[in-house]
């Protein structure tokens, strides 16, 4: 029982979060509704024992992207309501509602209609219960995580590795000035064209 | 606190693996010799990157040598070394090779930061090797995503143009975007097979009980991937990209990073989707013959060379769909008949690119009309691009033809109904098409000079080995299409 | 525990998400309406692991983490890099491109 409401409760919490994320018209507000989404599927990661993932997901999306998002969003200085109130593609935010809507009916409709019809058709994949993840008696899951992550996909661990610095240098290099010619964050838009 | 279950240091094939880690090593050695020597380096630095591309092709050509070996299961069978991935590693590490030589004078000329663009080029290449031989969902996203994301950063790299801002950020949100909708189909994808790998997806994918879910897993894994190859109606960052982006880069990404995604696509649907033929092939049907036909008639009306090869590559992105169409009856020669294409495309399509790189040294346009009394001031460049047009369009005894031939065999061999439609409408298309390459042709040959500057155009002897290497390959592949090496099975067990 | 429930979180989530990218204008937000589809496929992978008794469903999500990260980083830079070159970060003004 106190799992559906712990369930409940986080549920709402991304829903809620989500929600602010797509309709708020201030950036800052969004990004801090964002937060709200990260930590309720942290939750959600807790109560299935994923306790190395939801720390992960805390540190990483609550700590570091979203902070990121900010740090963005309050050096150009576009934390005033800049949108929402103009809309140049006219029915841009129809066909939006229009394909949310669709793709949500599609899952949804997926998820009931798959499944073993026997047991009354509405349950996907399966209606049972799911186990917690422990499959070594008495293993935490960070020890199985490190022995997958380092075992079988060894390889594509190292290639994240590539990944991330590649991707460090080359924000640096896109975003760093050469020389003083155009570190002009104060007024932007006098860069040369 | 108990472990109960001891590591065990997996074992690493590191033959296998040496294509990748040869890359790697000179990709790091470039970024030492860049930081190290700085602005005396920015000479050589091109030269060393394609040294190391031809450096990481040694450990393909040995492993090719050494057949008997093969395959080579890795991973539990995360990572399969085959004659399929060995064909397309040496695919990947020759384009890389020929759009190192496209840059070179480009990037030095234009003041750009070049170190860095050829490391983010090499990482790139690195995840190209990694996607041919990856046979599981979680290193195919990886490979996906470490191809991607230089290639969205070297988009921009023009800084000061806006063109070419716009052009980074449209492929950057396009693709993420892609890639969230695909990771969506993965996860469910997992959900069937609780495994990430290939072949044990396969199996899972039998049971009839869960169609409509499959079916959802299948569409947004497809469509993910038809974001990366340009497919309609998942092309609209493609001609802006192109049009935006370094003239090199578009190369690299027309050609290279395309053939990437069709890697992808090729393994995801043969290895893991043979028992759901039946939602796929409809699906890949669908796309091939929208993609190549809107293709075609978005590319008559183009006015600008390199917006026109985006779209006429799009074209081309349908004919190495189409096989895909039918490939539950045929998985074998529709694998065969696409990485036969990838190669032929790779070559007349660079080719294509090299004569507009070199003749913008001259006419600093990428207009059409620009072309005129190309054959005038500059024999030799009209002939060549003659032949990688006669080569896109499909005419013999360029290799064009060939690979058309190969995906028209694929589509009448199961003897079904929508095959010979299919093979029907790339049929129309290729006359299509041909009307577009023969305009740039008129133009090159029969009109004058727009300003009636004859001076010659200079060919920088990069580009001279880059148009070389290119236009060899077109011939011969053409004259002896058995040149190119069998690709064999797709290997699907696992160990 | 249900795997439906987790599954229909993460189907509303996406769509959720879907809709953001289609309708915000903003670059830097729609990056966010992104990280919402991804973290509606980590709700997913988690809970199949969960169900299956399986760890490669958390290990592809630490993955999906990782790569996010690096995703949003070069996102941010290029938006920051059109914005010094153009005061605006909006997409649909993003129109020099045309065809």
């Amino acid at each position: 029982m106190i799992d559906v409401i712990v369930f409940a409760i986080s549920a709402l919490i991304i829903i809620g979060g989500a929600i602010g994320v797509i309709a708020l018209p201030n950036p800052v507000h969004a990004a801090l509704s964002l937060i709200a989404t990260f930590f309720g599927v942290a939750v959600l990661f807790v109560q299935q024992e994923a306790h190395f993932l939801a720390l992960v997901q805390v540190v990483v999306y609550a700590g570091a992207i979203v902070v990121l998002f900010l740090f963005v969003i309050m050096l150009l200085g576009v934390d005033r309501a800049q949108e929402l109130g103009v809309e140049p593609l006219a029915g841009q935010r129809a066909a939006g509602v229009a394909v949310g809507a669709v793709l949500l009916a599609l899952v949804v409709g997926g998820l009931f209609l798959s499944g073993d019809p026997d047991r009354g058709g509405a349950v996907a994949l399966t209606g049972q219960s799911g186990q917690v993840v422990p499959t070594v008696e008495g293993e935490q899951d960070v020890i199985q995580l490190a022995r997958d992550l380092f075992t079988r996909h060894l390889l594509t661990f190292e290639a994240t590795g590539i990944l991330l610095t590649v991707a460090t240098v080359g924000a640096v290099v896109l975003v760093r000035a050469r020389g003083a010619e155009d570190l002009i964050l104060d007024e932007p838009g006098t860069a040369q064209h | 606190m108990l472990i109960a279950q001891e590591f065990v240091r997996p074992i690493i094939d590191w033959h296998g693996v040496a294509p990748e880690l040869t890359l790697l090593a000179i990709g790091a050695m470039v970024t030492l010799v860049d930081i190290i020597w700085n602005e005396k380096a920015q000479r050589i630095i091109p030269t060393l990157t394609g040294l190391g591309f031809l450096a990481a092709l040694l450990p393909v050509l040995t492993l090719w040598s050494d057949r008997d070996e093969l395959p080579r299961v890795m991973w539990d069978g995360a990572y399969v070394v085959d004659e399929y991935s060995l064909v397309l590693k040496g695919l990947f590490l020759v384009s890389a090779y020929v759009v190192v030589l496209l840059a070179t004078n480009y990037m030095h000329d234009g003041d750009y930061y070049e170190g860095e663009f050829y490391q983010l080029v090499s990482a790139s290449v690195v995840g190209m090797l990694v996607m041919t031989s990856a046979r599981d969902l979680i290193s195919i996203f990886v490979a996906i995503e470490l191809i991607s994301i230089p290639a969205y950063l070297m988009a921009a790299w023009r800084k000061r143009d806006l063109k070419s801002n716009e052009a980074g950020l449209k492929y950057m949100l396009m693709g993420v975007f892609a890639s969230a909708l695909m990771l969506y189909g993965m996860s469910l994808l997992y959900g069937f097979a609780g495994d990430t790998r290939l072949a044990a997806i396969a199996p899972a994918l039998r049971s009839s009980e869960s169609i409509p879910l499959i079916t959802l897993a299948v569409v947004f894994v497809v469509v993910g991937f038809g974001f990366k190859v340009s497919a309609v109606p998942f092309h609209t960052w493609a001609p802006d990209t192109y049009e935006g982006a370094p003239t090199p880069l578009t190369a690299f990404l027309a050609v290279a990073s395309k053939a990437a995604g069709f890697v992808a696509l090729m393994s995801v649907v043969i290895v893991a989707f043979p028992e759901q033929s039946g939602v796929a092939e409809p699906l890949l049907w669908v796309l091939a013959a929208v993609t190549m036909t809107v293709g075609n008639l978005i590319a008559m009306r183009q006015t600008n060379i390199v917006r026109m090869l985006a779209y006429s590559g799009i074209a081309q992105a349908g004919y190495m769909i189409a096989p895909l169409a039918v490939f539950g009856d045929v998985p074998s020669s529709a694998a065969r008949a696409i990485v036969i294409y990838l190669v032929i495309y790779a070559a007349m399509n660079l080719g294509a690119f090299a004569v507009v790189i070199t003749a913008a040294r001259k006419t600093r346009s990428g207009e059409i009309s620009s072309y005129g009394g190309l054959f005038q001031y500059a024999p030799g460049l009209a002939v060549l691009m003659t032949l990688f047009l006669f080569s896109l369009a499909g005419i013999p005894p360029f290799g064009g033809w060939y690979a058309k031939y190969q995906v028209f065999l694929v589509l009448v061999e199961p003897a079904t109904t929508a095959g010979y439609v299919l093979a029907a409408i790339g049929a129309v298309n290729a006359v299509l098409a041909a009307f577009y390459y023969l305009s740039i042709m008129k133009q090159m040959w029969f009109m004058p000079e727009p300003n009636g500057d004859h001076t010659r155009v200079q060919i920088t002897p990069s580009l001279q080995a880059a148009l070389a290497i290119t236009a060899i390959v077109t011939l011969v592949t053409g004259v002896l299409p058995g040149v190119i090496p069998d690709v064999g099975d797709l290997v699907v067990a696992l160990p | 525990m249900l795997l439906n429930q987790f599954l229909l979180l993460a189907a509303v989530l996406f769509a959720i998400g879907v809709y953001g990218v289609l309708t915000r204008k903003n670059g830097v937000l729609v990056l966010m309406s992104i990280e919402l589809i991804l973290n509606s496929v980590n709700i997913n992978l988690v809970a199949f692991g969960t169900f299956n008794a399986d760890v490669s469903g958390q290990v592809f999500a630490l993955f999906i983490i990782a790569v996010a990260a690096a995703e949003v980083g070069v996102g941010l830079a290029i938006v920051l890099l059109i914005y010094r070159n153009r005061r605006s970060i909006d997409v649909s003004e993003a129109d020099m491109l045309k065809g």
